[in-house]
């Protein structure tokens, strides 16, 4: 008997592990994601449209354009005003959680994707123009992260999957400068027109032609912010893109949001700046250095600034009888609040008659399915102009500017009919404005057209480069700069807590002035 | 001397008789002839010395006849008598060397007082007998064994045994949950045995790995067992709650979650650097899954325990179980213990066996509490709402900064308020009270119990019925159980359970952040606004009328409360089938299969109304969970000889288990106020699918020495299908060995003090397995698409590991358990050590290399500790005992190791952004991380302008786990009255406020009083700089003792009602009644947001303490 259950018992082992073994085979299959793709069924040009979209804000409500481009750049500029208490940046207050936004939100969903894409796609030729577009798009990406904080994670950075890195070093904004521009300058030889569609191109549509134009625009944008620090190397470029810069509005780079998708699809700035999450379309306004600055040369890029737009605070429907007669528009003064101390309270200012009287953006530029412009031809004459008149190359400075001033006021149609202006009216303007001023009026130029592209991160880089216009700052009680106007976001603490904590410190420690507001990037030499 | 009263004497034996009485008279004279010794009894002490070699038997007793006064007598056509034996004794006594002699040759002997040694053929009595407890209940699976060895039988569903044992034999009858009993066996015969219950929580039988009951001398681990009972008395809907304070070596916390929250509890330290610290519950041999939903597993909409999560606590699986229907809960705390379950073994695992039908009658209980909030806070009660140290202008202003309390001294004058209406500037200090409003649950519970010929039935229904503190809030569950023990054929027992359990959550509070969150905004309000104020919460048009329209997202907490919706609907179902069939021969084959299925709707409003624009309207997602284990065992006691007895046992089981869910979310409702998934303007859907299987194969390999040595042996295999990968060739499986040892050395110390010693070691290797899908990169596309273009995203947040292998742990305890005094007092002490390898963590990264984290297969953890629990009758009259009982631990933690390039691991950020939780090597899990004020070289403080301090270096400040844990447990009875009581206590841990950060940010701290004149209209950036550059000032210790629970009750005598109800109980009982020491200012010790680790908390429900009736009757 005893026997007779040995046997049992080894009949059963034996069958059990057979069972096991065999069973085992499978195992890959179950372990594989039955509902999505992996990287070799997979298209990159569905990312690429994400990355494309991304560029333009975060899909989580807007969430760095709202803190970056909008709470801070926008109101530092005195492109925008406000009195909500939490828009830190229209008095120089430190909110770090705010100030690190951009860096959240620009590496998780614009850096991982254009990392992946580029890696994904490279030495493969059904990718090529993919691949190459990804890489000018990714230097796109990078430049504002790095004009924004200085040295950044860059050669390392989104490398956790194909480097399998848990911390990226940061780099040398000068090293990093000199790569993107070498990056753009390389895409931009190998863009084919004869190779494979962009389908997933969400801005030129697979246009290879506007792709090298775009292509060489950045170049520019990009050579251009070394003015300060590198003049040899920004000529060198400059000089590389005469000529194949953007030729027209019609080849702006801009993308088109939708209604239907929400927060993930729709405009970013028009989520913030019609109250999605606050009460930011009664309490935030255009800065009065703005307006006045259109109204003293009679701009009839004024039609950018209605009042009486919103009514009440608690209604977030727009008044639809707004008033758009340029007489009537008033930029609201920054540094107040809502308080009582008679230096700062809103209402103890002069130009108080209520909010309602205080210009806001006009309504056909904060549209949900608007459209968010990622470079401009006004842009890429201006720096064309800029170059002309610093080294005398690519040009006449003078026409590249009257190019800028008609391009920078027909662009508006682009938002919305209804701040259409016609070429007349902006070619009468540009006649009765020509360059007179050199560099200071340029730059001042630049810094009204950007702003009405509400394109403040841009508006903030090349004052700091040039320091025009020239802004009066605002001194408000606890505010973090003593007064000045912040050049450059301090890094995120979060940065200290996670992986990166020792390249952190390095980096933190080496910034120039100081890692927090009033610390300069490289090429803000001072 | 062995005597015997039953042996019969065969006939045969009259041929000689009369010859026996003959030499009995002639060896009385030689005795008094040769010795003078008194007593009648003088054979006894004579001795001999004897050396033979595989000698006949009946040659050996010649010889010691020989040199000796004894007679024996015998059949001499006995064939035992002509086994050959060898013996070695010199100068022994006669009666001592008689055993040594018959000892296995199926002899038995008896000597008379004179010296006549009649020696006969062993004879078995046939006892057929029945268990019962003291209701006449009949106990099934029973355990009856023979004393003194480690042979034993289980009662069948009839509750009966048959044994064929040598008269004398003493038979040990224990039964989980009653004090086992000794009885002799004289004769042949049938025999009931009535059990008592274990009322000193002896354990002496208890549930081990398997669902194996064992008598607990024999194992060489700690187990500790919890009566069904002591469930529900004081209730906790949550019956994981009900552990706390009562088992040494567990960490049970609840968290702030609010109704049908989850349960943290953890055994012997956290074991896992960043996956589940949460032990496996087995249902009836059933493993059932418990991670907190939201960790790990993919649910968008639970608690992840994220900074960001502004999500409620959607619960977790043991909360969905009835206490009624628990018949008791074993904790297997170490790996020794719970090697058998593997890879799902590593946090430890708790058994819980559900009851099944005892006797025939009808049990119906009736639980009545009503709970009431305890306010923690202690803000500034001197300024009011208001900036820069003024009061509000005007309604608009009050509005604009309506979260701030860095207004003006209260001086009671009429200033206006948010809502553009002039109240007196008065402290409210009521408001945590005003808001929450007293909450109840009510438990009926009915259960029914058939016996019948081959089996028992027993069904049972209960209902709950809660009306949370949280205003609009509760928790409904209804409970069906029926389980059937038959047995169709001799032999073959079948086991069948069924547990449908519906259960709805009614508006499970938001935790941490102020988003929809009636907690945040309740606890923040400024001093000088009235919660009653902030009524009504709403205009005509259904928009919330904010009391911050500074910041949106602080919600109106009535609005919160009554107009943001989330309810679950759970339907869950947990059954299994066992059938076990033991042959002739003693070897059982044995097969199970349960599944674990629930099908769960979680549907969530946030309406178009809300002040803050919530990411989606409205949230209907539906979960289909299922999760199947079967599993055979096969196995057999063999003995040799009575003394020695092994158990060999194999088996095989396989889990598969599977997920899906569905998500339909979106954005603006078409028509306001008809909120309809497919009614809004934005819809976007989500689909998730997992799947994963395990596959075992095991064998036990138990070894028992008389009743004295026990030794356990096993080895599990898995295999995992979650380590897979797509091209490449991993290893899929692992092995966990366990072994253990129990020795009970009192067998061999008779010390009058000590009944019972022994002591006890074990070790064993377990493990960890993974969710599925860390292996590969994956894409998919959003639902959403930018005109016409697909958009597409990489859908891991964390970098896949292709190379994954399963972690380990090996645990070694060593232990002893002691009763003193016959059980009055009991010690039972444990020292373990245990090592975590080879960890699967999930490391958070700087997002800068592309993702949040990693998933790295590297680390280790190591916990050490003592556990202790002394129990035992302090007083035990007729009328009155005292039973106390204290248990210890001590647990103390390390990690050893982490990653190459994570020199430290990030595991969760507060809300604060100030206060971090992290792992750091060569410390304990879990360290509290906050900035330090900044040195200057002298050693100075370093100010900023506004002289608040700057931000020094982010610093440690201790472990988030407690170290300590005390549970003193307190049972008095007088006649009929029954008085308990539970005093429990943590100690060690700390615990970051971000309660107490908000108190500085918003002026509501007692701190931020300090120079506020002074500091004027700087003064809130004066602190909120305090706040974030020194956030060191918000690490809490969280250490606390609380007087947990108290029962008084009355049983009525049975005869008061004509014995027509059997007994009856009325209790009165209350659950955490004060707090008899903390260390938080403004915060409960316990709080928490999560249940995946400790240490953070925003935004919790504030504690509860609940009192009221229960009532028991059997019929």
């Amino acid at each position: 008997m005893k026997r007779n259950i040995w046997k049992v018992y080894h009949v059963s082992l034996l069958m059990v592990v057979l069972a096991l073994a065999g069973c085992t085979k499978n195992f890959v299959e179950i372990n594989t994601d039955p509902v999505n793709y992996g990287p070799t069924n997979f298209d990159p040009n569905f990312t690429f449209s994400t990355a494309q979209l991304t560029y333009t804000g975060s899909t989580d409500f807007a969430y760095e354009t709202w803190r970056a481009n909008l709470i801070y750049a926008g109101t530092m500029m005195q492109g925008m005003s406000t009195v909500v208490s939490y828009w830190a940046g229209d008095k120089y207050l430190l909110t770090p959680w705010y100030t690190s936004a951009y860096w959240e939100r620009a590496y998780a969903e614009q850096v991982k994707p254009i990392v992946d894409i580029v890696e994904m796609t490279r030495g493969k030729d059904q990718y090529k123009n993919l691949h190459n577009a990804a890489r000018i798009w990714k230097a796109l990406i990078f430049a504002r992260l790095t004009d924004l904080y200085g040295d950044v994670p860059y050669f390392e950075a989104g490398q956790g999957y194909y480097q399998k890195k848990l911390s990226a070093r940061y780099d040398k904004q000068e090293e990093i400068y000199t790569d993107l521009l070498k990056e753009i300058e390389e895409s931009i030889a190998n863009l084919d027109e004869g190779a494979d569609q962009i389908t997933g191109d969400i801005v030129y549509s697979s246009d290879i032609a506007k792709w090298k134009r775009f292509g060489h625009s950045l170049m520019l944008r990009l050579a251009m912010r070394l003015t300060k620090v590198n003049e040899a190397t920004a000529k060198a470029y400059v000089e590389k893109t005469i000529g194949k810069t953007l030729n027209s509005n019609a080849e702006n780079a801009l993308v088109k949001h939708e209604v239907s998708g929400a927060r993930i699809t729709q405009n970013r700035n028009s989520q913030v700046l019609l109250g999605d999450g606050g009460q930011e379309h009664y309490y935030v306004k255009w800065s009065d250095t703005f307006i006045n600055a259109l109204k003293a040369t009679n701009d009839p890029r004024i039609r950018v600034a209605v009042t009486k737009l919103y009514l009440s605070p608690d209604e977030t429907d727009a008044n639809t009888n707004y008033v758009t007669d340029p007489a009537s528009q008033k930029g609201m003064p920054n540094g107040k609040d809502l308080n009582n101390n008679p230096l700062y309270a809103i209402n103890s200012d002069p130009s108080y008659t209520g909010f309602p009287d205080y210009s806001s953006p006009h309504p056909g530029m904060i549209k949900r399915d608007g459209v968010t412009f990622i470079l401009t031809y006004a842009e890429s004459e201006l720096l064309l102009a800029e170059a002309a008149e610093r080294w005398g190359i690519g040009g006449n400075a003078a026409s590249h500017y009257a190019n800028a001033l008609k391009a920078g006021i027909t662009f508006l149609a682009q938002y919305d009919e209804a701040l259409s202006i016609s070429e007349s009216a902006a070619a009468t303007y540009a006649t009765a404005n020509p360059l007179t001023g050199g560099i200071k009026q340029i730059s001042e130029q630049y810094w009204i057209h950007q702003n009405t592209a509400l394109n403040f991160y841009e508006t903030w880089s090349n004052w700091r480069r040039t320091g025009y216009p020239e802004l009066t700052a605002v001194n408000y009680p606890g505010n973090a700069t003593g007064g000045q106007i912040p050049r450059r976001f301090p890094y995120p603490t979060a940065e200290e807590a996670g992986s990166n904590a020792v390249y952190y410190k390095q980096a933190s420690e080496a910034v120039p002035g100081g890692d927090n507001l009033s610390g300069r990037v490289w090429w803000d030499k001072q | 001397m062995i005597k015997n009263g039953f042996t019969q004497v065969h006939s045969w034996y009259g041929v000689h008789y009369r010859f026996i009485i003959r030499m009995k008279l002639t060896l009385i004279m030689i005795a008094f002839a040769f010795l003078s010794v008194a007593t009648a009894n003088v054979y006894s002490q004579q001795k001999v010395s004897l050396d033979v070699q595989r000698t006949k038997l009946s040659r050996v007793l010649k010889l010691i006849e020989e040199s000796s006064d004894y007679y024996f007598v015998y059949s001499s056509t006995n064939k035992n008598l002509n086994k050959e034996i060898s013996l070695n004794v010199s100068n022994e006594r006669v009666v001592d060397v008689l055993p040594k002699l018959f000892r296995k040759t199926g002899l038995e002997y008896s000597i008379s007082e004179e010296g006549l040694v009649i020696v006969s053929e062993q004879q078995d009595m046939h006892v057929k007998g029945t268990v019962v407890d003291r209701d006449q209940n009949l106990l099934a699976g029973a355990t009856v064994r023979i004393k003194g060895s480690g042979i034993a039988k289980a009662t069948d569903l009839n509750a009966q045994f048959e044994l064929d044992v040598p008269a004398g034999t003493i038979l040990v009858v224990s039964y989980t949950g009653y004090l086992s009993q000794e009885l002799i066996i004289q004769k042949s015969g049938t025999l009931t045995v009535t059990l008592l219950p274990d009322d000193q929580m002896l354990n002496e039988v208890v549930v081990t790995a398997l669902g194996v009951p064992r008598e607990r001398r024999t194992l060489g681990y700690s187990v500790t067992q919890i009566n069904g009972e002591t469930l529900t008395q004081a209730r906790e809907n949550n019956v994981a709650n009900a552990l706390v304070g009562k088992v040494a070596g567990l960490d049970v916390t609840s968290t702030a979650g609010g109704v049908g929250s989850a349960t943290s509890v953890v055994i012997r330290g956290a074991s896992s650097l960043s996956q589940t610290n949460q032990p496996l519950y087995v249902i009836n041999g059933v493993p059932m899954e418990n991670t907190p939903i939201g960790f790990g597993n993919l649910n968008p909409n639970g608690n992840s325990g994220s900074q960001w999560d502004n999500a409620p606590d959607l619960g977790d699986a043991i909360g969905n179980l009835n206490p009624d229907d628990i018949e008791n809960i074993s904790v297997l705390k170490g790996a020794a213990a719970s090697a058998l379950y593997g890879s799902r073994a590593k946090a430890g695992v708790i058994l819980i066996t559900t009851k099944s039908g005892k006797g025939t009658g009808v049990d119906f209980s009736s639980n009545y509490v009503v709970e009431q909030v305890m306010d923690r806070t202690d803000w500034q009660y001197v300024y009011g709402q208001g900036v820069n140290g003024q009061k509000p202008a005007d309604g608009p202003a009050a509005a604009q900064v309506g979260g701030s309390s860095w207004g003006a001294k209260l001086d009671g004058s009429n200033v206006p308020q948010f809502d553009g209406f002039s109240r007196p500037y008065v402290a409210q200090k009521d408001n945590i009270k005003n808001f929450y409003r007293s909450g109840h649950t009510w438990t009926n519970s009915l259960a029914l119990n058939k016996s019948f010929e081959g089996g028992a039935l027993r069904f049972s229904f209960s209902d709950l019925s809660n009306k949370s503190i949280m205003p609009n809030s509760g928790l409904d569950r209804q409970s069906f159980s029926l389980v059937g023990t038959f047995e169709p054929v001799k032999r073959l027992s079948i086991d069948t359970r069924t547990n449908y359990i519906i259960e709805k959550a009614k508006n499970r509070p938001m935790l941490s952040d102020g988003a929809g969150s009636a907690n945040y905004n309740a606890v923040f309000l400024p001093t000088s606004l009235d919660i009653r104020d902030l009524k009504p919460w709403k205009t005509a048009e259904g928009n919330e009328i904010p009391y911050n329209t500074g910041n949106a997202w602080d919600t109106n907490p009535w609005y919160a409360a009554y107009e943001i919706q989330n309810n679950t609907d759970r339907n869950r179902l947990i059954s299994s089938l066992s059938a076990r069939y033991t042959f002739d021969n003693g070897l059982f084959l044995q097969g199970r299969a349960g599944q674990d299925y629930y099908n769960n709707s979680y549907t969530a409003i946030f309406p178009e109304g809300l002040a803050y624009s919530a990411p989606n309207n409205m949230v209907v997602q539906q979960t289909r969970f299922s999760d199947i284990n079967a599993d055979m065992l096969i196995g057999k006691s063999f003995s040799a000889g009575d003394e020695i007895s092994f158990t060999p046992n194999i088996g095989a089981s396989y889990r598969n288990t599977k997920s899906e869910m569905t998500i339909n979310q979106g954005t603006d409702f078409l028509v306001p106020g008809v909120h309809t998934i497919t009614g809004l303007a934005n819809k976007a859907v989500g689909y998730v699918k997992t799947a994963q299987e395990t596959q075992s194969a095991y064998g036990t390999l138990e070894f028992a020495y008389r009743d004295v040595l026990y030794l356990t042996g096993s080895a599990r295999t898995d295999w995992f299908s979650t380590l897979a990968t797509p091209g490449m060739e991993n290893k899929l499986h692992v092995v966990y060995p366990s072994i253990s040892g129990s020795f009970v050395f009192t067998e061999f110390v008779n010390s009058p003090a000590l009944s019972f010693g022994k002591f006890r070691a074990g070790y064993a290797v377990v493990g960890q397995a993974t969710n599925p899908y860390q292996t590969a990169l994956t894409y998919r596309l959003l639902s959403q698409s930018l005109n016409g273009k697909p958009l597409g995203e990489i859908t891991n947040t964390s970098i896949p590991n292709s190379q994954l292998k399963a972690s380990k742990a090996s645990e070694l305890e060593i232990g002893t358990d002691l009763h003193f005094f016959g059980g009055r007092l009991n010690l039972d002490v444990t020292w373990y050590k245990k090592q975590s390898d080879d960890e699967i963590t999930s490391v958070t990264t700087s997002n800068t290399v592309g993702y949040d984290g990693a998933i790295l297969n590297s680390g280790s953890i190591q916990n050490k500790g003592v556990e202790a629990l002394v129990s035992g009758v302090l007083i035990k009259r007729e009328h009155f005992n005292w039973t106390s009982s204290l248990n210890m631990t001590f647990n103390e933690n390390k990690v050893l190791s982490l990653a190459d390039g994570v020199p430290e691991q990030l595991i969760a950020t507060s809300r604060s952004g100030v206060g971090f939780l992290k792992n750091i090597p060569g410390k304990a899990l879990g360290q509290i991380m906050a900035y330090d004020y900044k040195y200057d070289d002298n050693g100075d403080i370093v100010l900023l302008d506004d002289g608040s301090p700057d931000r020094g270096e982010l610093r440690s400040y201790g472990s988030a786990y407690n170290k300590w844990f005390a549970g003193w447990n307190n049972e008095f009875t007088y006649n009929n009255f029954n008085l308990g009581f539970l005093i429990d206590g943590k100690f060690g841990g700390k615990l970051f406020s971000a309660t107490d950060y908000y108190g500085y940010i918003k002026g509501l701290h007692q701190a931020t009083l300090e120079r506020r004149e002074e500091l004027g209209n700087t003064a809130s950036k004066f602190y909120e700089n305090t706040a974030n550059n020194t956030s060191y000032r918000f690490v809490n210790d969280a250490s606390f003792i609380k007087f947990r629970q108290l029962t008084l009750g009355y049983s009525f005598p049975a005869h008061l009602f004509d014995n027509k109800i059997k007994g009856l109980n009325l209790s009165f009982v209350a659950r955490n009644l004060f707090i008899l020491m903390r260390r938080t200012d403004n915060i409960d010790p316990e709080s928490s947001y999560n249940a995946t680790f400790p240490g953070l908390e925003l935004g919790g429900m504030p504690p509860a303490r609940t009192f009221g009736l229960n009532l028991n009757v059997k019929f």
